[in-house]
């Protein structure tokens, strides 16, 4: 078998693979579905009609999809420039801290103040968190794969802090219960964020941020020079430096860019979701992680990365709602593996063409 | 009290108690990344070892030393098959080996195969039957000092031990070590020298796989023997933080492991001694001495002699032929 | 090797080639770049396979699936990019994939022995225990050799090994040469340059476009006619600028620049020079001794330790590549592929790669892709770059076009002064003249030029002045009319003249 690199990709390729890499995946989730015993057939219908079908669902579905497009949006935005950020689960974690706090802050405030303030929280702390990493590569080129994940559970162990570990700002000590069984304070009622109505299905409030984020996303990367420039430095660091490209600059922003779109998730996840900071809940989705996995399935690619989100929404909203003996929870990863497995395998066909070895015997002929 | 109760015995006893999972796995990381392939998938890895290892014995018959045995390989066995997707994602089909590995944690982790296997065999919730105890080395556990440390300390700890030594060996005393080390460094001068680079890289990728899944088992079966969704709790990433950490060199990540495990253990002990720091400080130190050793290997003089091996990461793909 | 013949995509890289060499004989394989020597020897060493013909090897057909395979019938080559594990010793180098050592090596001493005693024998002192990154790109080419001979390689072959040499290096490589003959061993001898050839071969095979043009006795041959087989027509030996006017304003001037390279060492030492306008002043020198970091100092891509760069009499702030474009310094890099270009962009966008922060190309951040575009276009017709349309990704193109795309961008800004690093480098006949032709064009409009290039028959064809570098200090500046390559090369390995 050989394997050369191909110089250009037909187009078709391009859709192919991917859809293949997806049917590939249920199948093969399929096999292990039988190994334990269960109706592959029924488990997939029932997945797909919880996530799609049934009345409520697709609103399920875009509550679960939110988080996700947002950390798949951070981690395609630092990816594209070979930037990799792993730590959008710690940075999403710094967006709830600084989201809640702020509606915390200004609980007196008209809504939309308070709301606004939860954003402009959930952004800053976010890139705050990520600009840490982003510095160190910048100024002392470590690796950003190990600092990030690192801050992750720096970011988890103060979280549980300060809800479990201390009497912070952030921690309800009203009631006798509360401090008994530590939990975060509620969030005032003119905190919640709003949701745009469209009859068949309800978009939370972070969502909608989420597209316009994924069109800024597209539009910077396309048309600004900072994009260009990011384009440039991950293509090719050494052309970057000979074309004076700040190499620093960049690789800051950019991180603090993709920290404060995990940020923003955060802030959603407090806003539009969960209106208090709830550590457990928050470390128990690992919707950082998540994230890659979508950022990785849309190719980097801002608009699919919202396709993908949805999609992956319904299968996580389906995992979490379906979840009980007949229905166990590590189902949900085992597909998300399986499907990212198939597409990177996938990935191979797109950039290097194989051929089938030459037969005997005819070797003045080589077959491509 | 006897000096053997003291603060400082009982934390270095400790220490090499927690940390010995982490040797394992780093030590199976450093294999893997000795031969250019980052694999991120260590803590999925450990998790399906654990279960798996759990499952064993729970459901194995015999004398207690024989179902620990089986059931430690069983749970190497079953990281090696789940790591066999990596590596042939990573070497044969030259996917980005940072999404392969973080997909095997997905596939295998918290939320994943290991959940699922925890669930379909009902195993969460009961005790294991069979448990690594300390062992009484040559009767010396009550000798002052080295005696709860060295000789009080369970079966598996004495294998890594065995394990570091072996590694150090193989690395640095014989040909397939040495040829190792060069398609880590150089893939394509391994390769004109005639030596497999895909061979070495599946090989040794496996054997992290097989290694990490060995550390999942300790935490089933020695230190919570018992199975909880998730169990290993990020000791997986720690373990790829190490092998950084101790400049991709076997010994140190001995070392290195018994130092995190010291931390992790500080914060209760010191909890159980009243004093008043809290444990989540202590469980970050691991992280920000990770970071603090990788600001320093980064830097030009370092990176030349303690640094990663040359191809870490980076598909291998041959000219034609 | 009968009637070889090897196809790659795109191009017939060998067409029915023979070749034979004599046990004992140094023989010398002699081509341009993309004449297919290189692929004859790597078929030879069992690199590629050949799509058809046979190799017989004293008498016997043989096949190589592998490098191994030719290593095992005693068939050894050395690169001219070596392939050594940078980080591990010599003595592990050389021992690497060698199975007739015992696999646990409990006393590595008895093969750093060894490996000293055959260093011994053979004249090549090197340190078995020294990591190779430590070691020069001579001390590196004789662990490659020191490699074969501990397989026990009978034929020997070498890729352009001296390109990487200085003058005094290549002697006592070919001292070494000729004792490994005197012992009944083979060398073929890979190569472009005529007077070693004529210096160290007893038989020369030339290759012009994938055939075998001839081979003949070096005694009854000389450089013409070897030439005339080599490129189909005379070439012209002597000096290409005639009449060239320069003027004495100083366009670019050095004044004790030194630097620091990757990893902190110092690399220039005080480095003056001075450009004047239209003059080409030339910087000699073998690869490694700073020319790539002179080059990015001038630049801007590297920051400076001390001294200062000066461009029509302003300072250009070190290390800053924006203000040395803007006061009209041009840099074509001597990695083209990776520094000149960015692969995966597009021409139109590369064009732009160092007039992308500035009007018209951008306003307020924002980039104009109708500039760009038409940019693009106009450049692409000017300069004939060959390309299906200004949307292609560099990677796809040629070297030469995609040298054409670096010239385009560079030239098209005006500037008042060129650093030009190896710009011909790796390209065929035609794109090697057209390069020239460009600089030289340049430089009769009034543009400084800066040409540093590792191949010296280059710098004596286009410059004015000619000045060597040796280990970053700048050892001695000649004209380069009168320019004396014994001279040279003496002053390249670093003895005063």
């Amino acid at each position: 078998m050989r394997i050369q690199r191909r110089l250009d990709t037909p187009r078709w390729l391009v859709v192919a693979v991917p859809a293949a890499s997806l049917v590939a995946a249920i199948a093969a989730t399929a096999i292990v579905l039988l190994a334990a015993g269960k109706d592959p057939i029924a488990t997939y219908a029932r997945l797909f009609d919880r996530a799609f079908i049934e009345p409520g669902s697709l609103s399920n579905t875009m509550i679960t999809a939110t988080p996700l497009l947002l950390t798949g949006l951070a981690a395609a935005a630092a990816f594209r420039m070979r930037l990799w950020n792993i730590g959008a689960e710690g940075q999403l974690y710094l967006g709830a801290v600084g989201a809640s706090g702020a509606g915390l802050l200004l609980r007196d405030q008209p809504g939309p103040v308070i709301i606004a303030g939860m954003i402009l929280g959930g952004l800053l702390f976010g890139a705050g968190w990520a600009v840490i990493p982003g510095l160190l590569k910048a100024f002392f080129n470590t690796n950003e794969i190990i600092t990030t994940l690192m801050l992750n559970y720096v970011a988890g162990l103060l979280l549980t802090y300060l809800i479990f570990g201390s009497r912070s700002f952030w921690r309800d000590l009203s009631t006798f219960s509360a401090r008994a069984f530590p939990q975060g304070k509620p969030l005032p009622a003119a905190a919640m964020w709003p949701s745009l109505d469209l009859s068949v299905v309800v978009l939370p409030f972070g969502f909608v941020l989420g597209v316009l984020a994924a069109a800024l996303l597209w539009w910077l990367y396309r048309s600004t020079i900072f994009g260009l420039q990011a384009r440039i430095l991950g293509d090719s660091p050494p052309a970057a430096r000979y074309a004076g490209v700040k190499t620093r600059r960049v690789v800051v922003t950019m991180m603090a860019l993709s920290g404060a779109l995990a940020g923003l998730g955060g802030a959603s996840e407090v806003g539009d979701f969960r209106h208090v900071l709830d550590p457990r809940g928050l470390q128990q989705a690992g919707l950082g992680y998540a994230g890659i996995v979508v950022a990785a399935l849309g190719r980097y690619n801002p608009f699919s990365v919202v396709l993908v989100a949805f999609l992956l929404g319904g299968l996580a909203n389906a995992g979490y709602s379906l979840q009980g003996p007949g229905f166990p929870a590590g189902l949900v990863g085992v597909l998300q593996g399986m499907i990212l497995f198939f597409a990177l395998g996938g990935e191979l066909l797109i950039h290097y063409r194989i051929s089938l070895p030459v037969p005997f015997g005819e070797r003045g002929l080589s077959r491509q | 009290m006897t000096v053997n109760d003291s603060i400082v015995v009982v934390l270095i006893a400790s220490s090499i108690f927690y940390g010995t999972p982490l040797v394992f796995a780093s030590v199976g990381e450093l294999l893997a990344e000795r031969s250019g392939v980052l694999n991120l998938g260590v803590e999925g890895m450990m998790l399906i070892g654990a279960v798996t290892a759990f499952w064993s014995v729970q459901h194995l018959g015999g004398p207690t030393w024989l179902v620990l045995l089986l059931a430690t390989l069983i749970g190497g066995a079953a990281a090696l098959a789940t790591s066999l997707i990596h590596a042939v994602l990573a070497v044969s089909l030259r996917a980005n080996q940072i999404v392969s590995g973080l997909a095997l944690t997905i596939f295998a982790g918290g939320a994943g195969l290991s959940s699922y296997i925890g669930s379909v065999g009902s195993l969460g919730g009961q005790p294991a039957k069979h448990e690594f105890t300390a062992i009484n080395l040559f009767g010396l556990s009550g000798v002052p000092v080295l005696g709860p440390i060295v000789f009080h300390q369970n079966a598996l700890v004495y294998a890594s031990w065995a394990l570091v030594i072996l590694t150090l060996a193989y690395l640095y005393r014989t040909r397939t070590g040495l040829h190792l080390r060069a398609v880590g460094e150089s893939p394509q001068t391994a390769d004109v020298m005639g030596v497999n680079v895909a061979r070495y890289r599946y090989a040794h990728t496996l054997a992290g796989g097989l290694l990490a899944g060995v550390a999942g088992a300790y935490y089933s079966l020695a230190i919570t023997p018992n199975w909880i969704d998730g169990m290993t709790s990020g000791a997986g990433w720690i373990a790829i933080a190490l092998v950084i950490f101790a400049f991709w060199r076997p010994e140190l990540t001995l070392a290195g492991a018994y130092l995190f495990g010291l931390f992790s253990s500080l914060g209760f002990v010191l909890q159980a001694h009243q004093v008043p720091l809290p444990p989540e400080l202590f469980g970050s130190l691991p992280y920000v001495m990770t970071v603090a050793v990788l600001v320093i290997v980064s830097t030009g003089w370092a990176r030349q002699r303690l640094g990663a091996p040359a191809s870490l990461g980076v598909p291998y793909v041959r000219e034609e032929r | 090797m009968r009637s070889i013949t090897k196809r790659f995509p795109g191009v017939l890289a060998n067409d029915a080639v023979d070749f034979e060499a004599r046990r004992g004989e140094v023989h010398a394989l002699l081509g341009e770049n993309g004449a297919g020597k290189s692929t004859l020897a790597s078929i030879l060493t069992g690199l590629y396979r050949p799509d058809s013909g046979e190799i017989a090897i004293d008498g016997k057909t043989v096949e190589f699936h592998s490098p191994r395979d030719a290593t095992e019938a005693g068939v050894s080559m050395v690169h001219q990019h070596f392939r050594l594990a940078a980080s591990l010793t010599v003595a592990d180098n050389i021992v690497l994939g060698y199975r007739g050592t015992p696999w646990l090596r409990t006393n590595p001493g008895t093969i750093e022995a060894q490996v000293a005693e055959l260093a011994k024998r053979y004249r090549m002192p090197v340190r078995p225990d020294a990591r190779v990154w430590q070691l020069s790109v001579g001390e590196q080419q004789r662990v490659e050799i020191l490699k074969a001979l501990y397989r026990g390689a009978r034929i020997l072959i070498l890729d352009e090994p001296t390109s990487l040499l200085t003058p005094q290096e290549a002697n006592d490589l070919f001292e070494t040469l000729r004792t490994m003959t005197a012992e009944g061993r083979t060398i073929v001898f890979v190569s472009h340059k005529l007077d070693e050839l004529m210096a160290v071969s007893d038989r020369v095979t030339v290759l012009r476009g994938g055939k075998l043009t001839g081979t003949v006795n070096t005694r009854d041959t000389d450089q013409h006619a070897l030439a005339r087989m080599m490129i189909g027509r005379e070439v012209v030996f002597t000096h290409a600028k005639e009449g060239h006017e320069t003027t004495r304003e100083t366009a670019l001037e050095l004044k004790d620049v030194s630097a620091r390279d990757d990893l902190g060492l110092q690399v220039l030492h005080n480095v003056s020079l001075t450009v004047h306008h239209g003059e080409i002043v030339g910087v000699a020198g073998v690869a490694g001794n700073g020319q790539r970091q002179l080059a990015e100092a001038i630049s801007g891509a590297r920051p400076r330790m001390s001294g200062d760069v000066l461009v029509k009499k302003r300072r250009l702030r070190s290390g800053d590549p924006e203000h040395a474009v803007v006061n009209g310094v041009a840099h074509i890099p001597e990695d083209r592929m990776d520094t000149g270009v960015s692969p995966s962009l597009s021409i139109a966008e590369n064009l732009v790669l160092k007039s992308h922060r500035r009007p018209p190309i951008s306003t307020h951040g924002v980039l104009r892709h109708d500039r760009i575009m038409r940019n693009a276009r106009e450049l692409i017709t000017r300069f004939a770059i060959a390309a299906p349309g200004p949307d292609t990704p560099a990677r796809l193109l040629s070297g030469g076009n995609v040298q054409k795309v670096v010239l385009a961008r560079e030239l098209s800004s005006s500037p008042e002064v060129i650093v030009a690093a190896n710009p011909t480098r790796g390209l065929d006949v035609g794109a090697t003249e057209a390069v020239r032709g460009l600089l030289l064009e340049a430089a009769g409009r009034g543009v400084g030029i800066l040409l540093i290039s590792e191949d010296l028959d280059e710098i004596l064809l286009l410059a004015d002045r000619i000045a060597v570098i040796y280990e970053g200090r700048i050892v001695g500046v000649v004209p380069g009319s009168t320019a004396d390559v014994q001279q040279l090369g003496l002053m390249m390995a670093g003895a005063s003249a």
